[in-house]
């Protein structure tokens, strides 16, 4: 391989890895697809062919040199965090604005973005506690409603963070979340914290809803990509069923215990 | 009124914390799910509309609000969108619906479960329609 080959190979990782950031972030297939083929364009290679579905990235290019390149990686279903595929948006429109002469500065960059911290633990925790006080509010609670959704929301959250997403799958995670979520809110009503479990659980059900995955999947559907959109919508609904499901098993048991009467 | 909209712009800024959106777009985060609320009631309360109509036409402003604000921006517009969609999403009758299933009132859950089904399919319409509305339409600077 003479030195040219080289230097396109290269082009090629910038892409997936700019590829990668993007689909495990939260960002739909188009986009991937967009930014792959516009870094590509902007490094002076115009034969890149992509395939992109909800959990891998297809690339391959062949140049004058006879030899092909191909490269397949597979990407798992993650969290969103949207600032990155934000980071990466802005990288990709900086390079066509030629603010980096050569792939290895963009790859520099991208390695920031890919190791970009997260935010920290407690803050998505209180968030989760204000989103699901707030947000009891439009179900129509009152103030203890609130409180005790506010309770519920962290109770959640701080399973979520230190449990469910380290040791469980997403099938049983989501269904003890739901668990969680009415033994919490139960367990407010009893301590006198709030009066109305419908609202409170309204409230607190919210930071588990698969927002992105949902919005994604519609959108790739929209736009063709049916079959990433159709897993995206899948993972979505499994999701959400799981939770409803959780929240069930729990109502059935507290329901037996008390005697058929719902608080 | 007040209250509610205040709540939704909180809520909708708590939410795009979880999400990871950058601290930067905090402030149309929350403008647009408390514009999305207003809009929601407004056609609940004051037209008279039905909740998946009311829902179909908030999802229609919070989504163009966000194509405008990514445009604006110049970032992805589901930055905007994710969290402003979520005042509209059918907490309420999916815990009806479980509850329902749960406690052997069959008819009813069946009648919120598809509450919020119809609701999801008003949420789904409204981020295609204003989807398919071209790149240019949101241009205007």
């Amino acid at each position: 391989m003479n030195e040219l080959d080289d230097n396109k190979n290269q082009i090629y990782d910038v892409a997936m890895e700019a590829g990668r950031i993007l689909l495990q972030n939260g960002a739909e297939i188009s986009r991937v697809e967009e930014t792959m083929e516009r870094l590509c364009r902007y490094y002076g290679v115009e034969s890149m062919d992509s395939f992109v579905l909800s959990n891998g990235i297809f690339i391959t290019g062949g140049y004058e040199s006879k030899k092909s390149y191909a490269r397949v990686g597979h990407i798992p279903v993650g969290g969103a965090s949207l600032d990155k595929v934000v980071a990466v948006n802005q990288l990709s429109r900086e390079v066509e604005e030629g603010k980096y002469e050569t792939p290895e500065m963009v790859k520099k960059e991208l390695d920031v973005i890919a190791n970009m911290p997260t935010g920290k633990k407690w803050q998505k925790i209180l968030a989760s506690g204000l989103g699901s006080g707030f947000f009891c509010v439009l179900a129509g609670g009152n103030f203890q409603d609130c409180l005790a959704a506010f309770i519920a929301g962290i109770i959640l959250y701080t399973y979520v963070v230190f449990i469910s997403e380290k040791y469980l799958s997403k099938i049983l995670g989501n269904l003890f979340g739901g668990v969680i979520i009415v033994v919490s809110c139960v367990l407010c009503i009893r301590f006198n914290i709030g009066m109305h479990l419908e609202n409170i659980i309204s409230g607190a059900i919210m930071p588990m809803v698969p927002g992105v995955a949902f919005a994604n999947g519609i959108r790739d559907i929209a736009n063709g990509d049916y079959i990433a959109g159709a897993v995206r919508l899948l993972d979505a609904i499994l999701r959400f069923m799981c939770i409803a499901i959780g929240v069930g098993v729990a109502f059935a048991i507290y329901h037996n215990f008390a005697g058929g009467v719902m608080l | 009124m007040i209250l509610e909209l205040i709540s939704a712009a909180i809520g909708t800024i708590a939410f795009s914390l979880l999400f990871g959106v950058p601290k930067k777009y905090y402030i149309y985060c929350g403008g647009i799910g408390a514009a999305g609320w207003l809009v929601y009631k407004l056609m609940l309360d004051v037209a008279g509309l039905s909740v998946p109509a009311a829902v179909f036409f908030a999802t229609v402003v919070i989504m163009l609000l966000s194509r405008f604000a990514a445009v604006f921006e110049k970032c992805p517009a589901i930055v905007f969108m994710i969290a402003g969609i979520f005042p509209v999403v059918p907490g309420a009758q999916i815990y009806w619906a479980t509850y329902y299933l749960v406690t052997d009132q069959l008819y009813e859950a069946f009648h919120s479960g598809f509450l919020a089904i119809k609701i999801m399919i008003s949420i789904v319409l409204g981020i295609v329609v204003v989807f398919e509305i071209p790149y240019k339409f949101f241009k205007i600077k």
